[in-house]
């Protein structure tokens, strides 16, 4: 379990974290989604005591990064698939880090055999593709047989069968009862992966939700209707919280309001319906639409500060 | 409840042995041995100081032939005590200080050039305990490699001096006083190096420091007129070797056990800084 606490961490005038706090359970695995620069990485390297927090905390199975009595078999990180000496083979790479906690030779080709380096880990990294530089990146993290593993944009330069390898491992990890913190700007890949979401922006926490939650979530459901009197329809759906979007003449798309409400309106003012779909937001419109609001909370208080007097009105 | 309380109980005695010092150092021993780039700086170490030996011996050879003809340059021989080959197994001294300084710089600075300073200290998260565990590892062997060296390049010489009927005693108090006194010197510039790898976190800057506080901080000084910098230059770590190696006290220079001091200063007060500049920033 990773917990942290109004974690903030600030660069000169730049705050790339901005007091955060969320919890990481154990036994699933959860995405750190938000676009490049909105602090992910940043976050990560203060839970690995890499970073030390301006202010604020962050603890990884109860206790401080630097606490445990032995890191590696606790925590195991992907940072930075370029966290290597790239003149080193990935098999001494490998063993120098396995060295300082006494894991045996024997666990460290063991990770090699499971992250498919086999054939290539007496060769010096500096040739490694992005790819392989991934997935001894994760042979690291793994090294420790650690609780819970951090995984800093994974699937970056790995080729389909690489994401798919990533995605049914961390599956994996998560059903053993581990706990899997992992970060991703690519949303469909988010998706397919978390069960649950933190979703950050500008250093700010935006959503923390099962990921299911956040693409049904409030104002997000639609639904598409084909009619052959869309103006009729529009008029009697018309009200608080319901809005139509026009896309043909007689295609409409309705949020606000669930499609047994459409068809109840429909029927009582005898509208004829030839289609009633409940339309899923995507991640991608999901974090959009989250984002959006990101950036209308802080437009709005720059505003607000400018002209108080606009507090209450519509 | 009770069942999560049992879980977690179970999972913390089963993790292993963590980061001990001993285990760190295994450690850093494996990342020196590892490198191509560590064992060719060791290697030409060891030629560099034989090879100059081996010039030296022809060099001083030819010049104590020049002297049974010559006065003035016998007069000159005199003068230094007679015992002319006694530092021809050091004459590479100075490069030697170079590469395996630059050799102390770069297993620190290529720490944070290439990111592993993220792998290592995530692994252990004290960074003191891999800072000593490498200060350990270039300081053993830097001195090891220089007092093999100089013994080689003793023997390399031997038969050379021999040639020109002079006399060089390996087993001599003097020679083994050189060999170990330029030895610890030497480790103590690797340390220095690696001192500065961890302030600089960059290869060439170290580097180059190294090279300005070995190279030209001794003929600046020189150049410079006044009193004050006549002074400075004998607190320089260079100057400290001189005094450490001379038979008699050479007037105007520090005594040896004042040297030994300096020396000590010039490796203590970089190391500290270093760690606690490891300590207090970001990797």
């Amino acid at each position: 379990m990773i917990e942290a606490k109004g974690l903030t961490k600030v660069y000169g005038e730049k705050t790339a974290v901005g007091g955060v706090s969320f919890t990481v359970q154990a036994g699933r695995v959860t995405g750190f989604l938000g676009p490049n620069g909105a602090g992910k990485s940043t976050t990560m390297r203060m839970i690995m005591g890499l970073d030390a927090p301006t202010s604020g905390s962050v603890t990884v199975n109860g206790e401080p990064f630097a606490q445990h009595k032995a890191p590696l078999r606790e925590i195991g990180a992907l940072l930075d698939a370029k966290a290597v000496h790239t003149s080193r083979t990935a098999y001494n790479h490998l063993l120098a880090m396995a060295a300082t906690h006494s894991i045996p030779k024997s666990r460290v080709r063991e990770v090699i055999e499971m992250t498919g380096l086999g054939d290539v880990a007496k060769k010096k990294v500096k040739g490694f593709s992005l790819g392989m530089g991934q997935r001894l990146g994760i042979a690291a993290a793994l090294l420790g047989d650690p609780q819970t593993i951090i995984l800093d944009e994974p699937v970056n330069g790995l080729d389909p069968e690489g994401v798919v390898w990533v995605r049914n491992l961390v599956k994996y990890l998560a059903s053993e009862g581990r706990t899997v913190f992992l970060s991703s700007h690519l949303m469909s890949e988010m998706a397919l992966t978390a069960d649950h979401l933190i979703v950050i922006g500008r250093g700010r926490i935006i959503a923390d939700a099962p990921i299911a939650e956040i693409i049904t979530g409030k104002g997000h459901a639609r639904t598409r209707v084909r009619t052959d009197q869309p103006e009729r329809l529009m008029q009697l759906l018309a009200g608080t919280g319901v809005s139509v979007e026009v896309h043909e003449r007689e295609l409409l798309e309705v949020s606000g309001l669930d499609p047994r409400g459409i068809a109840r309106a429909a029927l009582d003012n005898q509208v004829m319906l030839y289609e009633l779909t409940p339309l899923q937001a995507s991640l991608e419109e999901a974090y959009m639409e989250l984002t959006k609001d990101e950036v209308e909370y802080h437009s709005h208080i720059t505003t607000g500060a400018s002209v108080p007097a606009q507090a209450g009105g519509k | 409840m009770s069942t999560t309380t049992l879980d977690r109980k179970s999972i913390r005695n089963s993790v292993g042995p963590g980061p001990a010092f001993h285990r760190v150092l295994n450690s850093e021993f494996i990342k020196f041995r590892t490198l191509m780039s560590t064992l060719i700086l060791l290697a030409s170490t060891a030629l560099v100081m034989v090879g100059f030996a081996a010039l030296a011996a022809w060099g001083t050879g030819q010049f104590a032939e020049q002297a049974t003809q010559d006065p003035q340059a016998a007069a000159a021989i005199a003068a230094q005590g007679g015992d002319l080959a006694v530092t021809i197994p050091t004459s590479g001294i100075a490069f030697a200080q170079l590469i395996l300084g630059s050799l102390g710089v770069l297993l620190m600075s290529s720490e944070f050039t290439t990111g592993m300073a993220r792998s290592t200290f995530a692994a252990v998260p004290r960074r003191l305990s891999p800072l000593l565990a490498k200060l350990i590892v270039v300081v053993v062997s830097a001195f090891l490699l220089t007092a093999v060296s100089t013994y080689i390049a003793g023997l390399v010489s031997l038969p050379i001096v021999d040639n020109y009927g002079l006399k060089l005693d390996l087993g001599s108090s003097q020679s083994i006083k050189l060999l170990l006194v330029n030895s610890i010197y030497v480790a103590a510039v690797a340390a220095i190096g690696m001192a500065l790898g961890t302030i600089i976190r960059n290869s060439a800057g170290g580097i180059m420091s190294l090279v300005g506080i070995f190279f030209v901080l001794p003929i600046a000084f020189q150049l410079i007129p006044g009193d004050f910098f006549k002074e400075a230059s004998k607190y320089l770590p260079t100057n400290t070797l001189n005094p450490m190696t001379a038979v008699e006290h050479v007037p105007d220079t520090l005594e040896a056990w004042q040297a030994a001091l300096v020396l000590g200063a010039w490796v203590v007060v970089p190391v500290a800084l270093a760690m606690i500049l490891l300590k207090k920033r970001d990797v």
